[in-house]
């Protein structure tokens, strides 16, 4: 591992100016589950880490107007055992719950669950974001069984490994960027993430000079749920994720979101899948349906196809689950 | 009893053993508890050592060779996703003469767990084209956690027929035979055979589609 310089400063500002205006000399540290893995790996070699461990501003849950503000350096663990997460997000609940591993939920931050870095094997082996070797993409030659079947026409090929991310996705959630001199902007959660094109992009919205600082959740008393098809019952990434939301009125569905995890190099929004659920009455049928919707168009790319199913079934679970809600 | 004979002050071949106590053999209030024996040996163990002449040893009754085993697993198999849960396995074992029932118990348990692993989840794999190990990790190369070997039950078989073998050996016998018995139940489950281990969800729903269809 290259050695580092280690700074914890006390404020936003501060924190933000000690961050590089290039990708990869600086890094942010918040729980480190994935950073200190990175480093480990040697996939990134920073000059300087910037812990945001200092800035209590960061951490908490608080009302605000038309929902709840979740600071990004909040705890998974003090995300699943706030009051309003527990009352009116299981979609969230089941996401984080879902992560399985005490020590995980304890360290591990939301802000750092939206801003890991892929699991790609390729990725995380030493062959760059997009897994090539020359000219070669060494995930669509190679063993691609946990890459993307959506959203994989151009070189990025891994997927999007957050757990959170579907969820906040079709709950409406916006997320507020930090940069320097302490100036912000708001995105829509589905707007943060990104296919890079190239080994130089990124996947999120982020600058090299940013941070993610919070995480607005509207309450609209949206029906929710997430389904995860994991291999192990224990700790696992998921095979793939389905997080919905709709408002139900004597039994018919309007407003539904659906949004998929581990399938796309982005959360991926099946909208299709939302149109389906939109002006019907829910029943196993049309739950059913809505799954069937949600994988078209879906391309495998050798290793995969087995993915189409799980998301059908998950897609199908997450909205009956909802409805039972 | 050369020990136990200096302290009794008598000679060591007139010394028996008996419940509990070391005696003399014709004159049994001469005598001390066989713990006392055993502290007045202080903190030196005792070794004896012998030769295995092969043959010779089965002859004589001391040892014998292979054992056997049964083991059944109960697993539920969800045939929408593929994946394969694992409720319950038992595990009835023979090693001939059991020095250590919990040792030997523990071995038979851990065994169970393994099995369950290279049945359900451990695969290395490798890239073709590179040659570079994908998952060498505790991420994707798979272990079994607490929350998926289920209830496991173990049962060594002791007594008459299983004692008077003598001592057999007991590391690799009882973790032959998950791969089979968990194959078999999910064979049994679904109404048709996975081909491959591990028994991963994509491997199991290719089984199935192949079968044209759901169980």
């Amino acid at each position: 591992m290259k050695s580092f310089e280690y700074a914890a400063p006390r404020s936003l500002k501060e924190a933000v100016a000690l961050l590089s205006d290039t990708w990869g000399r600086t890094e942010v540290l918040a729980g480190g589950t994935d950073l200190v893995t990175s480093l480990k790996q040697g996939i990134t070699q920073p000059n300087r880490v910037v812990s945001l461990r200092n800035l209590r501003e960061l951490k908490g849950i608080r009302p605000k107007r038309g929902g709840i503000s979740i600071g990004a350096t909040t705890t998974l663990a003090d995300f699943v055992s706030d009051g309003e997460i527990k009352k009116n997000f299981p979609s969230l609940l089941t996401a984080a719950q879902d992560i399985g591993s005490p020590q995980i939920l304890h360290t591990g931050t939301v802000g750092g669950d939206l801003c890991q870095r892929p699991r790609c094997w390729y990725f995380r082996n030493g062959y760059g974001l997009l897994g090539r070797e020359g000219d070669t993409s060494l995930v669509r030659e190679g063993d691609n069984r946990y890459h993307a079947i959506f959203g994989n026409e151009g070189p990025a090929l891994f997927v999007n490994p957050s757990s959170l991310a579907p969820a906040l996705i079709a709950l409406g959630a916006e997320f507020t960027l930090t940069g320097p001199g302490g100036k912000t902007r708001t995105l829509p959660a589905g707007e943060f993430f990104r296919t890079p094109k190239s080994e130089t992009e990124r996947e999120t919205a982020l600058k090299p000079n940013e941070i993610l600082t919070e995480i607005f959740l509207p309450n609209k008393g949206l029906k929710n749920a997430t389904y995860e098809v994991r291999h192990r019952h224990g700790l696992d990434w998921p095979y793939v994720s389905a997080s919905v939301a709709f408002t139900m009125k004597a039994g018919t569905v309007s407003d539904a979101r659906v949004v998929l995890g581990h399938v796309a190099p982005v959360p991926w929004a099946a909208a299709r899948a939302g149109g389906a659920l939109n002006n019907a009455e829910l029943n196993d049928t049309l739950a059913a349906k809505c799954g069937d919707a949600a994988a078209e168009g879906a391309r495998p790319l050798g290793g995969n196809a087995y993915k189409d199913q799980m998301v059908k079934v998950a897609v199908k679970r997450a909205v009956l689950a909802a409805a039972a809600a | 009893m050369e020990n136990a004979a200096k302290r009794l002050g008598v000679a060591a071949d007139s010394l028996e053993a008996s419940g509990g106590v070391i005696r003399q053999a014709d004159n049994p209030s001469t005598k001390m508890s066989w713990k006392d024996a055993c502290a007045s040996l202080g903190p030196s163990p005792i070794t004896k050592r012998g030769v295995n002449v092969p043959g010779e040893s089965a002859k004589a009754g001391l040892i014998s060779q292979g054992v056997g085993g049964a083991q059944i697993a109960e697993v539920s198999v969800d045939v929408e996703t593929g994946v394969v849960t694992l409720n319950e396995m038992v595990a009835v074992q023979d090693c001939g003469l059991i020095i250590n029932l919990k040792t030997a118990e523990s071995q038979v348990y851990g065994a169970l767990i393994m099995g369950i692993t290279y049945a359900l989840y451990e695969e290395a794999v490798y890239d073709a084209r590179t040659g570079r190990m994908l998952n060498a990790d505790m991420e994707f190369y798979r272990l079994a956690g607490i929350k998926d070997v289920g209830r496991l039950q173990v049962h060594m078989m002791t007594g008459k027929g299983y004692d008077d073998r003598g001592v057999i050996g007991l590391g690799e016998p009882p973790v032959i035979s998950p791969g089979g018995a968990i194959a078999n139940a999910v064979a049994n489950a679904v109404g048709v055979r996975v081909p491959n281990l591990p028994l991963t969800p994509d491997r199991v729903l290719a089984a199935l589609s192949q079968k044209g269809g759901m169980a």
